[in-house]
């Protein structure tokens, strides 16, 4: 049994992290830029599982029957890895989250795990289906992102559960993919809204389209019956209605802005997003 | 909880510097407070200035949003250790663009100039920009700070602020606005 006592923990090995978990109430710290704004100390509080020091953790491989991104895979090993343009959308996000400062240091997990409404990383990644697996000493599971998001700053994981990676399948790395942000200024902004799309076009024939939206509802959303619009006739962008997308969306009205707003702005997102990932032959309007 | 004090070593300028302090500590109070690198500027604690912003392993990080187990055996550089030649022409670019004001993001400023020049020594505008789009300014509005990075490179507009010593009695031009 190695040792799980100490105030801060920096395991090299996932079994070694686990073991941790499973010993009680820790929290799990990566790149530190959702935790370290949340006090005004001058450290961490509390106990601290740093999983940082874990290799196996971080990076993007192939494996049987998707692409496999390690919990800790920072954004900009997003951005400078060689990905399919399914996973456009995902690195165009990583280029907008915080600045290049946060994404030396965020990660995909991080990003998931803090639940935030306005994540960046959400709507590429419910576009393409992603799963997150988690781990824990008692077993491995594997949910659908969509279920493992249960609500603002919520999650379904478990405490004694660690998010080893994200896995997206590969019927879902089809197609192009886009991504756009809305918010007050191009750097260090969390999003007034953001959206993102994935699209199969096939002989000038919508025949898949994934469409999400975020910051606009307690958690990032994929907007069904928008998408049943579009598949099966050449790409019209004015095909996604403000009224389709508001029926979809819950927005609520803070700081950055009103709801009404961030609803009409998600709809003009979405057809600047769908316009963005098709080329000009593709395109009927 | 207050996680207890562990040896930890980090590369300044070429050399292993080994501190006892709590690994849960922020790079930024423990290169001020332990090791005296005051170039370091605490803004915000938050990640929302970049006014702490230093290199690990030469690439930007905010130093207020990194545990120090984070930086043990890493290279961590600060205004202090960079190479003198080049940050001697940074401070001469700000100078003539009027690119300090109040000062507090400067450092910040430069260590993101920094990273970029070393890969990119004649950078365009948009990438100055995104180079330096963690950090914020309050006073300058930035057009004077992009144009400074841009000048070390020999791109960019002319300087604008007359040499020390040449300014009383005559009229400055505005830089923006």
């Amino acid at each position: 049994m190695p040792d799980v006592t100490g105030a801060y923990l920096r395991p090299e090995t996932l079994d070694a992290a686990l073991d941790v978990l499973a010993s009680g109430d820790v929290t799990v710290a990566a790149g530190c830029t959702d935790l370290f704004p949340a006090t005004e100390r001058r450290e961490l509080p509390g106990r601290v599982l740093d999983i940082t020091g874990i290799q196996e953790l971080s990076g993007i491989s192939v494996e049987e029957g998707g692409l496999r991104l390690g919990a800790a895979t920072s954004w900009t090993a997003i951005l400078r890895a060689d990905l399919p343009p399914a996973l456009r959308a995902l690195q165009l996000a990583a280029r907008e989250v915080g600045a290049m400062q946060i994404q030396n240091r965020g990660t995909l997990a991080g990003n998931l795990c803090n639940a935030s409404p306005a994540a960046d990383g959400v709507p590429p990644l419910l576009v393409v289906d992603a799963e997150v697996e988690l781990r824990s000493i008692s077993g491995t599971r594997r949910l659908p992102l969509a279920d493992f998001l249960t609500g603002p700053r919520r999650t379904a994981r478990r405490s004694d559960e660690l998010l080893t990676a994200i896995f997206i399948p590969q019927t879902a790395l089809a197609g192009n993919s886009y991504f756009l942000k809305l918010g007050a200024r191009s750097y260090l902004v969390i999003s007034i809204a953001m959206t993102a799309a994935r699209m199969v076009i096939e002989d000038g024939i919508v025949t898949d389209a994934a469409l999400a939206v975020g910051a606009c509802g307690p958690v990032a959303t994929r907007l069904p019956e928008v998408e049943r619009a579009l598949v099966g006739h050449p790409l019209r962008a004015d095909a996604i209605t403000d009224a389709a997308v508001a029926r979809t969306l819950s927005p609520i009205d803070d700081v950055r802005a009103d709801a009404g707003y961030r609803s009409r702005s998600a709809a003009e997102l979405l057809r600047r997003t769908v316009k963005a990932l098709v080329t000009p032959s593709e395109r009927a309007a | 909880m207050t996680s207890e004090p562990v040896t930890t070593t980090v590369e300044l300028a070429g050399k292993a510097y080994t501190l006892r302090a709590a690994p849960a500590r922020r790079l930024s109070e423990v290169l001020r407070e332990e090791l005296g690198l005051k170039s370091v500027k605490v803004g915000c604690d938050a990640g929302d200035c970049g006014a702490c912003t230093v290199l690990i392993d030469g690439a930007q990080h905010c130093a207020c949003l990194t545990p120090l187990a984070q930086a043990d055996g890493r290279r961590i550089e600060t205004l202090e250790t960079v190479e003198p030649e080049l940050s001697a022409r940074l401070q001469q670019a700000f100078l003539q663009h009027g690119a300090a004001q109040c000062g507090i993001c400067t450092p910040g400023f430069m260590m993101a100039a920094i990273e970029l020049l070393r890969a990119d020594p004649t950078p365009d505008r948009p990438t100055v920009e995104a180079a330096l789009g963690g950090v914020l300014c309050r006073c300058t509005g930035y057009r004077k700070i992009v144009s400074a990075v841009m000048a070390v490179g020999g791109e960019g507009a002319d300087p604008v602020v007359p040499s020390p010593g040449q300014a009383v009695g005559r009229s400055i031009p505005r830089v923006d606005g």
